[in-house]
């Protein structure tokens, strides 16, 4: 496995890379690579076949270290800035899930002519009025003494999914998975516990900005981001069309549909 | 020297709720619905329980204690200062110890610092003022992000001791609380400042912070094994690699008990709020039933160091406190002392022998335990089981701290 560290004033940031071709810039989010598994999915190998994926850890998440000044997203936004100086990449192409979609979101907006083409899977970020984006945090707590189900409820679309298990076992799962997705919760923490809850109302309103061709992919059963977030990506996106809606996935598509979301990805990407 | 100091706890519980509450919801906490409140039932609850408190003043106990929870049937008291106050015109000797004011819930910790002083000169200097950062369930009420609580919560309580002890106007230059000008009026009437106690659940961090201050440390667990022993050995070392003693009222524990005339008439009278207490009240807290809100990866205060070497020792599916299932189970756990006077006596200075432990914070009333029985608990143990336990804890102490003036080190000094 290629990881790598960066070091960005005195910060040390971790990734993964893989594969040869135009550069992708991916940001992960709950269920994925660096908040559970130390590598790769199978979606992130099929991206590989055609595009150099690169993959940072967030702050506080794998081996990347914690920083401290991080109370909202705006933070974060300028902590990938930093790492973007860092890999010298000028122009590429963004790919973000769930929470790494809003940030990947938020970086276009300030951005835009950094981005050649941007892919947001059932991403956070907005506001959208009744729509209320679920509580992670609440739900990682144990019901029963171990019971993780309505956790993996949330990001999956059955409690009982085959990858919802293994990422998010009941009792307690590999330590390493465990301290990994511990980490991702506390990074959650610092942008997404307090109001607002994993959005950032101005954000619809800068994303006129982002010309490049955008892609909107969502879980017909996503139960953490409403559907809705994703109709009003796909309709605010200048260079967006109409949301994809992939069935039979929840909110971690491209966790439980690899083949079928890189192929959308990579038919966009290339096209 | 001195005697063991015995505290008077009320938690201040929603006593009027069905029998089939277990059943029929989920939890008792954050999420528990407020339709449940019955305005009718509920009128003069809050004056049972300050007279409960102000009685126990009377029977000569050394103090009160109150403490913050929000949205729960566990305890109700959003407010905890409110109570305080009613208190300093209710009562006139024991002291008040209100643990804590949860830091990272107010937006301005001078507000804490503000209310504190106040209750100081009100209760002319009765005050023993207790800061803590608030468990699972007040993080989900408040929205409380959980990553740099602990931050926060020093910050603001090292802000707080600093306005009652540091002239004004001076300007905090903070990384959570910045403030241009702290000049706090009034002060508190004890001085330096008011005893400070800090609760904790064992992690090291804690007992240093604590022992840096020189503060008293409350532990926080209810049950009382072999840990409250260790706990107490963890913090004696603590203090000694700060260069600092152990003595019993650096330290201080929660426990419940009922005294009756019989041990089983002890146990017919008060086992209804008992399971009130432990199947409802609990629900959400120390239960395994329904979702446990106080401790788990949705609230990630600890950093991920610590969680590692949390997870290396846990034990998915452990029975807590609210699990247990028949009485000797919960007799074993140390929990709730219930018995006659001489039980009651036997099993309580055993555990102030072995956890040498100087501040005993007891509840009385539990669940839905009515006035009368609680009262009459409460005066059983004060004429029959706290002379024995006083006569008892000060040969103890003085033979075991030898040199300790406990009126110049903890409570002055700090």
């Amino acid at each position: 496995m290629s990881g790598r560290t960066l070091e960005i004033n005195g910060r040390k940031v971790w990734l993964l890379e893989n594969g040869a071709g135009p550069p992708l810039l991916y940001l992960h989010g709950f269920a994925d690579v660096h908040s559970v598994k130390e590598s790769w999915l199978p979606f992130h190998e099929q991206l590989a076949k055609n595009t150099r994926v690169i993959a940072p850890a967030h702050p506080g998440c794998a081996q990347t270290d914690e920083n401290k000044d991080i109370d909202a997203i705006e933070d974060v936004v300028f902590h990938y800035l930093e790492v973007l100086d860092a890999l010298q990449l000028a122009k590429f192409d963004l790919v973000g899930s769930c929470v790494g979609g809003w940030v990947a979101a938020e970086i276009a907006a300030r951005h835009p002519e950094k981005i050649r083409k941007l892919v947001l899977i059932g991403a956070t970020g907005l506001f959208v009025e009744g729509a209320l984006i679920g509580d992670v945090f609440m739900n990682a707590q144990p019901e029963y003494g171990s019971s993780y189900a309505t956790l993996r409820d949330m990001l999956f679309s059955s409690a009982d999914h085959p990858m919802a298990l293994e990422m998010f076992p009941d009792g307690k799962g590999d330590l390493e998975d465990e301290v990994r997705r511990y980490q991702m919760l506390r990074f959650g923490s610092r942008i997404g516990f307090k109001p607002p809850y994993f959005y950032n109302r101005p954000l619809r309103n800068r994303l006129h900005r982002i010309a490049s061709p955008a892609l909107v992919i969502w879980g017909d059963q996503d139960h953490m981001v409403p559907r809705s977030h994703g109709e009003t990506y796909a309709k605010v996106l200048p260079g967006a069309n109409e949301l994809k809606v992939i069935s039979g996935a929840g909110h971690s598509v491209h966790v439980e549909k690899p083949d079928e979301t890189a192929k959308l990805v990579l038919d966009f990407l290339v096209k | 020297m001195k005697p063991v100091q015995l505290f008077c706890w009320h938690f201040m519980a929603y006593p009027h709720l069905d029998k089939d509450f277990d059943e029929t919801q989920y939890s008792g906490w954050v999420t528990v619905p407020n339709s449940l409140w019955d305005n009718r039932k509920s009128r003069g609850l809050y004056q049972e329980y300050i007279d409960q408190l102000a009685y126990a003043d009377e029977l000569g106990f050394d103090g009160m204690v109150l403490n913050e929870h929000h949205q729960n049937i566990y305890g109700l008291m959003p407010s905890p200062n409110l109570i305080a106050s009613a208190l300093t015109q209710k009562t006139s000797h024991g002291k008040i110890v209100v643990l804590g004011n949860l830091l990272p819930l107010h937006m301005n910790p001078m507000r804490v610092a503000e209310e504190y002083a106040m209750l100081d000169q009100m209760s002319n200097g009765r005050l023993i003022a207790g800061f803590a950062p608030g468990g699972g369930p007040e993080t989900f009420n408040y929205d409380v992000p959980s990553a740099d609580t602990r931050e926060k919560f020093w910050e603001a309580a090292d802000l707080i001791v600093r306005s009652w002890t540091e002239d004004g106007p001076f300007a905090h230059e903070g990384r959570y609380y910045p403030l241009r000008y702290v000049n706090l009026w009034p002060k508190p009437l004890q001085k330096p400042f008011p005893p400070v106690w800090i609760p904790g659940s064992r992690s090291p961090s804690t007992m240093t912070e604590v022992a840096k201050r020189g503060y008293c440390y409350f532990l926080s667990s209810r049950s009382h094994g072999g840990e409250t022993h260790k706990a107490q050995q963890e913090f004696a070392s603590v203090l000694e690699k700060h260069g600092d003693r152990y003595h019993p009222f650096r330290f201080g524990i929660l426990m419940s008990t009922y005294v009756a005339e019989t041990d089983r008439q002890a146990r017919e009278e008060c086992e209804e709020g008992v399971w009130y207490f432990l199947k409802n009240c609990l629900k959400g807290h120390l239960r395994r039933v329904g979702r446990q809100l106080t401790y788990g990866p949705g609230v990630p205060y600890i950093p991920a160091a610590a969680w590692r070497e949390y997870l290396k020792h846990y034990k998915p599916g452990q029975k807590l406190l609210g699990d247990v299932e028949n009485w000797d189970e919960l007799d074993a756990s140390q929990s709730i002392i219930v018995g006659s006077p001489e039980t009651v006596i036997r099993r309580i200075s055993g555990l102030i022998e072995r956890a040498k432990v100087g501040n005993l914070l007891i509840q009385f009333q539990l669940g839905n335990m009515p006035d009368h029985l609680a009262r009459k608990s409460m005066k059983l143990f004060a004429e029959k089981v706290a002379p024995a336990l006083r006569h008892q804890s000060l040969q103890q102490f003085t033979k075991e701290f030898p040199g300790v003036n406990v009126e110049s080190s903890a409570e002055e000094l700090h």
